[in-house]
């Protein structure tokens, strides 16, 4: 502590307690003392206690010049330390390794030193290295143990710290993207190059589809960015139709950029707004698969509808975008899913590659073409795989413990 | 009197408080940072395969000069980010492993990256069969390029990071082994101070929530100035001054808040609940 405490007024003098007072303070300091006391024993104890511990049941691992002795260990599942002795004659690190990617090391061991590395395994085998790179490596077996099976089915909010930023890098990366081509369209607005601008609509166009799944988390720039002259009393003729949809309407029915210079700049400073916002957005693990579930059950109605895209019709290019977006979402929580419900990252894998297969079959040659040319039958059936992605999803959901239960969940 | 009672009261809130030191910071407040630290690091690496490239072309060009004067700087990218970087163990040992790694050390054929070809440059002081190892460097950078963008940044190697990166300078480039062929040592240095610095800087608001941190940040950053100011005094107009002009008393001296700062910074991990 570097605060030094004020030097106490000598006793008699003109503040100087009532000797009641004065007893109370010191009966009162004396039983802080004992709590203290006691409090500071048992933190003592329990620290020493946990050393010992972890020192006693050290796994040992000797690495000598040319291997580790044994070269094979056999642990249970959880918490383990290891004691590593380094016989060799040159300083060594020790990895644990599962494939290529190091789970846990120790750097920098000199010769004739132990030193002890604490890791949290799951079963499974893992190499370890030996010293030198060229020497062979140790395998270390990992058995399922009580304690790590008792591991709760739903996985920790901690374990979902990862997925959430990794998702977090991609949502500004898709922003960044999408600020970008605004910026872009607008310059091709005002430069009235109409077959450009049209082209940089379809690019921004894509880049918030990636974005969509987490658009809740910003309801009122997704409000500006994305209204459809539908949810508008004048329709397109409405001054406030706005966004994405205002542009679409001007290029692709009025065949123009005319007219369409405000509504292009005000999009993108609204996209540039929302690449600002991204790095700070409040990510939470049940929005992430809630968002991405409700995207596909909102996208499955639209194409029932007749689409999203009313005059570029290019919904078949943009339910592509979202169910990769969607997909994304899923494959990041593989690993806690794969745990909590083996079997549905495959399913969900399965689903995504069907509505992929619907949509590939759409293609001619260059790209997507108009969802106006899709029959009917062919509409309805690509409405029906983007409402088992969604349901997929909000199975997904309810295996992770994130909401109580799945909307169709079997 | 007075004074005791204080002094108890002082021992007893941090025994209390260091019991419930790990409720001061929701796990979800860890995500924006981390995220940070991914572009950080996609950053860092995006300049890694581009000054690799420049490195590499130079080397192949027989440009001895050129080659020896992008060594340093090009591999400071990498050693910024190497908690992340090293998590590809072959990929760690193909770019930046040290002659020791190996059974023949220089003349092992498995001996390649970074220091296989510094190892030519500085000693044998030729470009001469240097291009087969210029070649294999490109292509281990650009995977491992590849290899973390897709990566799912464990957060606990994130945040064990900051203190990984100051272990490192502390146990091998005091001694000057890391780069003993081309003494560029203190540009490394430099390289993973930044590197730690960037990873403390990034999680240092959430520590700061917690007035109970205030006199670790406080020491934390007197040791990053600290390091700093004694770095600062070798700089030169290209880079560093060459290592081995350090004597045993200048590299005492860093050494000091090196330890200290790896101490310190390896609390951050429990402090931010990611024990």
């Amino acid at each position: 502590m570097d605060t030094a405490p004020k030097a106490a007024s000598p006793a008699g003098g003109p503040h100087a307690p009532s000797r009641k007072a004065m007893r109370l303070a010191i009966a009162g300091s004396g039983l802080l003392l004992v709590i203290a006391f006691a409090a500071f024993y048992w933190a003592t104890s329990l620290a020493s206690r946990r050393k010992a511990a972890e020192a006693g049941d050290a796994v040992a691992v000797t690495v000598t010049d040319s291997a580790c002795e044994p070269m094979d260990l056999t642990v249970p599942a959880g918490r383990t330390t290891f004691a590593i002795t380094n016989r060799s004659n040159r300083a060594m690190e020790w990895e644990i390794l599962d494939g290529v990617m190091v789970v846990e090391e120790r750097e920098n061991i000199a010769p004739g030193i132990t030193q002890t590395i604490a890791a949290r395994l799951a079963a499974g085998t893992y190499d370890i290295t030996c010293g030198l790179l060229s020497n062979p490596r140790g395998k270390l077996h990992v058995t399922p143990a009580q304690a790590a099976d008792a591991e709760p089915a739903a996985p920790a909010l901690l374990a979902f710290i990862g997925p959430l930023a990794e998702y977090q890098v991609q949502l500004l990366t898709h922003a960044g993207d999408f600020a970008k081509a605004t910026s872009a369209l607008a310059q091709a607005v005002q430069a009235d190059d109409l077959e450009r601008a049209r082209a940089l609509y379809g690019t921004a166009r894509l880049s918030y589809a990636r974005l969509a799944p987490a658009a809740d988390l910003f309801a009122d720039l997704d409000t500006r960015l994305d209204a459809r002259a539908d949810d508008f009393g004048g329709r397109e003729q409405d001054p406030l139709f706005k966004g994405l949809h205002r542009v679409e309407y001007g290029l692709f029915a009025q065949n123009t950029t005319a007219g369409l210079r405000a509504p292009a700049e005000a999009l993108a400073a609204d996209a540039h707004e929302l690449d600002q916002r991204m790095a700070t957005l409040p990510l939470q693990p049940d929005r992430m698969v809630s968002g991405a579930a409700r995207l596909m059950h909102r996208a499955a109605g639209l194409e029932a509808m007749g689409g999203a895209e009313k005059y570029a019709h290019s919904d078949l290019a943009d339910i592509q975008a979202e169910a990769d977006a969607v997909l994304g979402i899923a494959n990041l929580l593989r690993p806690l899913a794969q745990k909590a419900s083996p079997g549905l990252p495959a399913r969900i894998d399965a689903d995504g590659a069907a509505l992929s297969a619907l949509l590939a079959a759409q293609r001619d040659g260059a790209g997507f073409p108009s969802f106006e040319t899709v029959a009917a039958d062919q509409r309805a059936a690509i409405a029906a795989a983007l409402t088992t992605l969604g349901d997929d999803m909000d199975t997904l959901g309810a295996a992770l413990g994130l909401t109580t239960a799945g909307r169709s969940a079997p | 009197m007075k004074r005791s009672i204080f002094m108890l009261a002082t021992a007893l809130s941090l025994t209390l408080g260091a019991a419930g030191a790990q409720a001061a910071v929701s796990p979800l407040d860890l995500v924006a940072p981390i995220a940070q630290y991914k572009v950080y690091v996609t950053k860092e690496l995006d300049a890694f395969v581009a000054a690799t490239k420049d490195f590499t072309d130079a080397v192949k060009a027989g440009d001895l000069a050129k080659a020896k004067a992008l060594y340093a700087a090009s591999r400071a990218h990498y050693e910024r980010i190497e908690p992340i970087a090293e998590l590809f163990s072959d990929l760690d040992g193909a770019i930046d492993s040290r002659a020791d790694d190996h059974a023949k050390k220089e003349k092992d054929p498995t001996f390649t990256g970074y220091h296989r070809i510094e190892y030519g440059l500085f000693v044998t002081n030729s470009t001469d069969g240097l291009a087969p190892f210029a070649d294999k460097l490109m292509t281990d950078v650009n995977d491992l390029q590849a290899r973390v963008k897709g990566l799912t940044f464990p957060p606990e190697k994130v945040v064990g990071g900051a203190a990984a990166l100051l272990e490192e300078v502390a146990a091998t480039k005091i001694s000057g082994e890391e780069d003993r062929y081309s003494h560029t040592d203190l540009m490394d240095f430099q390289a993973n101070i930044d590197g730690a610095q960037e990873v403390y800087t990034l999680f240092k608001p959430l520590l700061a929530k917690d007035a109970k941190n205030e006199a670790f940040l406080k020491k934390v950053d007197a040791n990053f100035a600290s390091v700093d100011a004694i770095l600062v005094k070798y700089k030169t107009a290209d880079g560093f001054e060459s290592y081995d002009k350090l004597s045993k008393k200048d590299r005492k001296a860093l050494a000091g808040p090196v330890n200290t700062l790896a101490e310190d910074l390896s609390k951050m991990r429990g402090l931010l609940g990611l024990k």
